[in-house]
């Protein structure tokens, strides 16, 4: 570890163009937020010095193999392969190059967004701070639309986030999210596949943090594990007893897992009252050791001297505990690969989950709730309010692909809608109508020639199929929506303005009624921008290849529409103003 | 709704009912009319409990001038809950349309361990040393010494409780155990001791069946509760059990050495005493001249529970001369503790009857049977004597008493058995006396006796005629009600051969053949890869499941099921088998799907309710036999057969059954459910033992469903699950008011 407080790391390397490459001798230097390579012949042309901002991530080979070879690829697709001369050289520079490369995407990241949120008027805590910033991170849309609009001046820090506040509620309510979920595998070849070893066992895990590196190597403690796995599968307590009265540290594997235990015990207080059997046991006042009405209980526990307790482990208890862990998924950020840093990670989440309170009063109204939602019989309740579902837009997409299928079936509304088709017509009636259709052409004549019924057909076929095609294919397959046939820079553009209009359209309609100046001032700004995004919208429609003209403009449509409406409001506000501005000379 | 039953306005806090509610109803109401005992059979997931409240807080109500009080006696204490927060919706909806006139307190009543709000009290590991850490805080001596030594400590929620006395009470509403600890919390007052106060006041008592049936703890209510009282006992198809284990005690060599300990321990403080305060031992000897009955006069905290299956006119005699100094009574406990223990020195299995216990005590230890049948009590005022507060160090001597009060009390329905070791273990010496009632009408006689209206109900009491010769009461009404239903909502399936067409079964011959046990991995395995959600498993015992569990590790079909959905094992250690449940209900409820293992009879299978998506499918492996080898099932049967005429196989059939039943029910809780049950052996197709089966299932059981294969099972499911995906939203036909009206 001591490796990650050098500042600089310079070792002698060979540029390679590609693994084939024999390469260019030279000298490589890392420092902090960048790598040069200098090569020893001072007329050669391969000389680097690069940004770690612009590496993305490091390949390296295995250690003992052919080549100690280190690869950093670029954001753009380029890469820099180093050789080294031996393997702790390589490893040394893999090292500092990993911290190096975490460090600065970090600072990419994080930085100029802490930089960037301007401390105004509002005093913000630190934990809202942080719970801003961590949106940000994760949503990168709202990323765009935050440098947008707040750094651009638009819109204040406030004013942002005030229509997200059910956004920032959510995230505070420590809604479960969904996580990455672990294999439901218990006997894993690679045991430290996901640190699922160290999750289902905190003891091996405080051992390693413990043992690992001072007391003895990786190997040994993995090897020490192996065995008192061994012993245990083997079901011979007394074997496992006397191994361990041997070594002591092979006891740490083999005791129960007291952490476990203590776990449990804090758990077991959060549990739904209906499920717990703790409170049973606690009401039970019969000590008989046949509780089970007539099942007999195979414990062996009288057989066996009470030293050996500890050493029981059952199946069952490993069978529960692995499938709690991969139920809760994993719970660190951690990359994997670096056994220590899995373990600490661990050890900080499970320290900071048992030190939330049980008696929290969040937890108790849910487990309230629950209970009285599950003692209702529905089937026998009337419906209580009609049934409504929450609409809650995620994706711009759907929002595209249903304006679409509005638009068609408006389409086919104003035809068929329009006339109220009258199904039962009596035979008389039919007749009359004929009869006056063919009276009418026997007097006006034909305006134009007969066509052959085929040819017509087909001319409508051609003129229709676009459309029908589309309105076939919308909603039936998700992979394939309409905004998926446009070209790609057209159909981010598109998603970003459709975003960007939106939020901008919420400010601009919640400034309303203007009593302020400030409103006027806000409502002002926003009509500004809008109308700088007007152009370009149309620009779009008219940019696209003439097939797709119809679709997008289908789409821009809406936009269009509400941005005017926008734009009417706005000068029909601005000519009562100026009109009562006579009457009211300050404004208002 | 509001319907009239005959006089009686019922208010039911729904605006529909099953028509089998409410003919439930109608015959509870005969029931209590005619002021008699009844036993009502209703399918689970019909309502029952809800059904139940209403009609007789109704019937409470309708009553002003004579309230009856309802007692409410659930198996566990998540039921207990359960049931506080239906009442609770009842009594809101009596309170909206009646006014200030349906006030009623209702509470739960649990152990200090479930109830006790002081932090260091209630952090002991379990019931006996929370009570005793309870003690140490509250028993008068300790209270008396600490109002002259501040630095003693007391529990301030017992002070402030008895400092307020009479104001200490409940105002009107439902409480749950959890109200009850919020609302001490809030006031200061300790809830374990308002809530024993005000189960005398309360018009609606909810606690665990053992307060009723266990002589140990019946004391409190066998003083508080008035005869005009309904009492029903929920879930009831176990409560013969129930009621003969109130009374079985087993003494072990640990128990032993443990009583000796606490024999010394005790003859040192006598010691003390003699120095110190001999005027103490002269009150007690005093007061035992005067009888037990005068206990009354000790302080609510010292009451020790009295002892109801003594007969009233014992109480009030004197406890007999030669065990009233304390000196004599431990000598008395020290030669029938060294009795037993040449007892326990035999090579062979003995087996006799209490009488001839007790004659062999009186001749070789020279104890009579009135000696012995005072033990319990004596011992208890012996230790307030004494002052004991750790009383969970005392349980062995207790364990005695017990033993001695109950074989010199009942001279019939007992035996005494003695084994040297357990038979499965021949080679390890284990003794053990067991004295065991087999008549589960002793328990529960003083409660027929005692209350006007005792209720036995479940969703399993068939065949319905046993229970009242189990329990040896005149029902006035005894019905078995079924389901309407529109739909299926359950779908029983019998599965008689695995999926290479051989049988399946967990018969002795056949228990531990691979082939079977590979034959109910394969059926586990299609199964969850067919139905959506939770799976619940149930087996016959603890050791199958560990075996079989273990062998479907071995062979790899575990593995394959753990690629379909997480794996729950019921263990014996409640705390970890409670959060396996909690865990197999997040990863339902996530959508991750989950399988559960537990074992018929086993604590899962009597209280857990596994419906909706927590339980579309439950199998049963094989049928849930008691251990038949044991020799007190054995003694029990023979007792049966004696006294009831009742014949082994059929006992045991129908014990069985019972459990199979209650297993499979837990998958359904209301029609809008849906579940399927697999009976995973080919001995539930023959007919007398599927006959046995309650009419709730037997009426949905297919015959083209009665001898299927793992893969025609299968096949079934999965058109199943189809099904009722797309009938989930059909709702169930329910009963219009009018038309209950028009039926009376």
């Amino acid at each position: 570890m001591a490796d990650k407080q050098q500042q600089v790391v310079v070792k002698r390397a060979r540029h390679k163009s590609s693994v084939k490459d024999p390469g260019t001798p030279g000298v490589l230097k890392l420092t902090k937020d960048r790598f040069t390579f200098m090569p020893n012949d001072p007329s050669s042309p391969v000389k680097h010095n690069v940004e770690f901002r612009t590496i993305k991530g490091h390949k390296f080979t295995k250690d003992g193999t052919k080549q100690a070879l280190l690869n950093l690829t670029q954001d753009q697709g380029g890469n820099y392969i180093f050789e080294f001369e031996n393997f702790p050289d390589r490893n040394v520079c893999k090292d500092f190059v990993a911290s190096a490369i975490a460090l600065s995407g970090e600072a990419g990241r994080t930085v100029p967004e802490k930089s960037a949120v301007p401390i105004q008027d509002e005093q913000l805590s630190a934990a809202e701070m942080e719970r801003r910033i961590k949106l940000l991170q994760e949503d990168s849309d709202l990323q765009k639309l935050h440098k947008q609009f707040v750094i651009g001046g638009i819109l204040s820090e406030a004013e942002f986030w005030a229509t997200r506040k059910k956004l920032l509620e959510q995230n505070y309510s420590r809604r479960p999210k969904q996580r990455v979920a672990l294999k439901n595998d218990m006997w894993s070849t690679k045991p430290l596949a996901d640190g699922q070893i160290f999750a289902e066992k905190p003891a091996v895990r405080q051992a390693y943090l413990n043992f690992v590196p001072n007391k003895m190597t990786e190997k040994e403690f993995w090897t020490k594990y192996s065995r008192a796995e061994y012993l245990h599968s083997t079901k011979n307590v007394i074997a496992a007893a006397a191994e361990a009265a041997e070594d002591e540290e092979l006891a740490v594997f083999l005791k129960q897992d007291d952490m476990l235990v203590n776990e449990a015990r804090k758990k077991i207080r959060q549990v739904d009252p209906t499920l717990d059997m703790e409170a049973d046991e606690g009401d039970d006042y019969m000590h008989l050791p046949i509780q089970d009405h007539g099942l007999p209980r195979n414990d062996n526990k009288d057989v066996l001297d009470s030293q050996y307790e500890p050493y029981r482990r059952s199946f069952s208890q490993h069978l529960n505990q692995h499938a709690a862990v991969v139920l809760q998924g994993r719970v660190i950020d951690v990359e994997l690969g670096d056994t220590r840093s899995v373990a600490e990670a661990l050890a900080r989440t499970k320290h900071a989950e048992l030190a939330k309170d049980a008696s929290d009063v969040y937890l108790d109204k849910e487990r309230l709730e629950r209970i009285s939602r599950m003692t209702e019989i529905e089937d026998l309740q009337a419906p209580r309010d009609p049934a409504v579902a929450p609409l809650s837009i995620k994706d711009p997409r759907d929002y595209f692909d249903s304006q679409q299928a509005n638009a068609f079936s408006t389409l086919g509304d104003t035809v068929s809608g329009a006339k109220q088709l009258k199904c039962s017509v009596s035979t008389r009636e039919a007749y009359c109508s004929l009869k006056e259709c063919i009276s009418e052409i026997k007097f006006q004549g034909l305006t134009e020639p007969t066509i052959n019924s085929e040819v017509a057909f087909k001319v409508l076929n051609g003129l229709a199929q676009n459309i029908s095609s589309n309105k076939y294919h919308l909603g039936r397959n998700p992979n394939e929506s309409v905004l998926d046939s446009l070209p790609k820079i057209t159909r981010e553009e598109l998603l970003l303005h459709w975003s960007s209009i939106q939020e901008l359209l919420k400010h601009f309609w919640s400034s309303y009624p203007i009593t302020t100046k400030y409103l006027l001032t806000k409502a002002t700004k926003l009509k500004d921008a809008m109308s700088q995004i007007y152009p370009k919208l149309q620009e779009i429609k008219e940019s696209v290849q003439s097939d797709l003209r119809h679709q997008v403009s289908l789409l821009v449509q809406p936009m269009l529409q509400a941005l005017d409406a926008a734009f009417a409001h706005y000068d029909a506000d601005v000519q009562n103003r100026s009109a009562r501005s006579g009457e009211r000379p300050n404004g208002f | 709704m509001k319907f009239q039953i005959e006089d009686v306005t019922v208010y039911f806090p729904y605006d529909n009912i099953y028509p089998e509610q409410y003919a439930y109803m109608v015959e509870l109401k005969r029931a209590l009319d005619a002021k008699g005992h009844c036993l009502l059979e209703m399918p689970t997931g019909t309502g029952k409990t809800i059904a139940l409240l209403s009609l007789i807080t109704s019937y409470a109500l309708s009553k002003p001038s004579n309230p009856i009080k309802f007692i409410y006696c659930t198996r566990t204490v998540h039921e207990m809950e359960k049931t506080l927060s239906e009442l609770k919706l009842l009594h809101n909806y009596q309170l909206q349309h009646l006014g200030p006139a349906a006030k009623i307190l209702a509470l739960g009543l649990s152990s200090r361990k479930n109830l006790c709000i002081n932090p260091t009290v209630v952090s002991a590991e379990n019931r006996d040393s929370v009570d005793a850490a309870c003690r140490k805080l509250t028993a008068s001596w300790v209270r008396e010494l600490a109002a002259e030594n501040p630095r003693i400590p007391t529990c301030s929620f017992f002070e402030n409780y008895e400092k307020s006395a009479s104001e200490a009470i409940l105002p009107p509403g439902v409480y749950t155990l959890q109200d009850l600890r919020a609302y001490g919390k809030l006031k200061g007052w300790c809830p374990y001791f308002l809530a024993r106060h005000m189960v005398q006041l309360a018009n609606v008592v909810v606690y665990s069946y053992q307060y009723l049936l266990d002589p140990k703890v019946a004391g409190i209510i066998s003083k508080e509760m008035q005869r005009e009282s309904v009492v029903v006992f929920d879930e009831a198809h176990n409560i013969d059990n129930v009621c003969i284990e109130a009374l079985s005690v087993s003494v072990r060599m640990q128990t032993l050495e443990g009583a000796t300990r606490n024999i010394n321990r005790m003859s040192q403080e006598i010691d003390r005493f003699k120095a110190t305060d001999a005027g103490r031992l002269r009150a007690e000897y005093n007061r035992l001249v005067e009888g037990l009955a005068l206990r009354g006069d000790l302080p609510a905290s010292d009451a020790w529970l009295a002892n109801p299956a003594l007969p009233n006119d014992i109480l009030k005699e004197a406890v007999p001369g030669n065990i009233r100094r304390a000196e004599h009574f431990l000598s008395v406990l020290r030669r029938l503790v060294q009795y037993i223990r040449g007892r326990l020195q035999t090579e062979n299995v003995e087996k006799e009857g209490p009488v001839a216990f007790v004659a062999s005590v009186n001749t070789q230890a020279g104890i009579d049977q009135k000696m012995l049948r005072f033990c319990y009590d004596r011992l208890h005022s012996l230790m307030l004597t004494l002052e004991i507060s750790d009383t969970d160090e005392f349980l062995h001597i207790q364990t005695i008493c017990d033993f001695a009060t109950l074989v010199g009390t009942y001279t019939r329905g007992f035996s005494i058995i003695i084994e040297p070791f357990d038979e499965r273990m021949p080679h390890i010496p284990d003794p053990v006396l067991q004295l065991c009632c087999h008549d589960a009408s002793l328990a529960i006689k003083p409660v027929f006796e005692r209350f006007q209206s005792v209720v036995i109900t479940s969703g399993t009491l068939s065949p319905i005629d046993l229970y009242p010769r189990l329990l040896n009461f005149n029902p006035v009404v005894s019905r078995s009600f079924t389901m309407s239903l529109t739909r299926d909502c359950i779908c029983p399936m019998v599965l008689t051969r695995g999926s290479d067409q051989l049988p399946v079964s967990t018969k002795y011959d056949l228990r531990s053949d691979p082939g079977v046990e590979k034959n109910y991995g394969k059926l586990l395995l299609e199964m969850v890869s067919v139905v959506p959600d939770g799976i619940v498993c149930f087996f016959v015992s603890y050791s199958y499941m560990d075996g079989i569990v273990n062998s479907w590790h071995e062979t790899g079909l575990l593995k394959e099921i753990m690629q379909h959905k997480l794996v729950f094992i019921e263990t014996q250690d409640v705390v970890e088998t409670t959060l396996a449940l909690d865990n197999y209900r997040k990863a339902c409820d996530c959508g991750r799907g989950a399988v559960f293992f537990s074992v018929a009879r086993g604590k899962v299978a009597e209280g857990i309710d596994f419906d909706r998506h927590y339980g579309r499918l439950v199998i049963m492996f094989g049928v849930p036999f008691q251990y038949t080898l044991s020799r007190i099932l054995l003694a029990r049967l023979e007792y049966l057969r004696d006294t009831f005429q009742i014949k082994e196989g059929d006992f045991l059939t129908f014990d069985a059954l019972r459990q199979a039943a209650q297993c499979v029910g837990r998958v359904i809780r209301s029609k809008a459910d849906y579940g399927m049950m697999i009976f995973a052996d080919k001995r539930y197709s023959r007919h007398d033992k599927r006959s046995k089966l309650p009419g709730w299932i037997l009426s949905h059981l297919r015959d083209a469903h009665l001898n299927l294969s793992t893969d025609m099972a299968a096949h079934i499911a999965r058109e199943g699950i189809k099904e009722e995906g797309s009938q989930m939203i059909i709702k169930v036909a329910v009963l219009d008011l009018s038309i209950a009206c028009d039926s009376t």
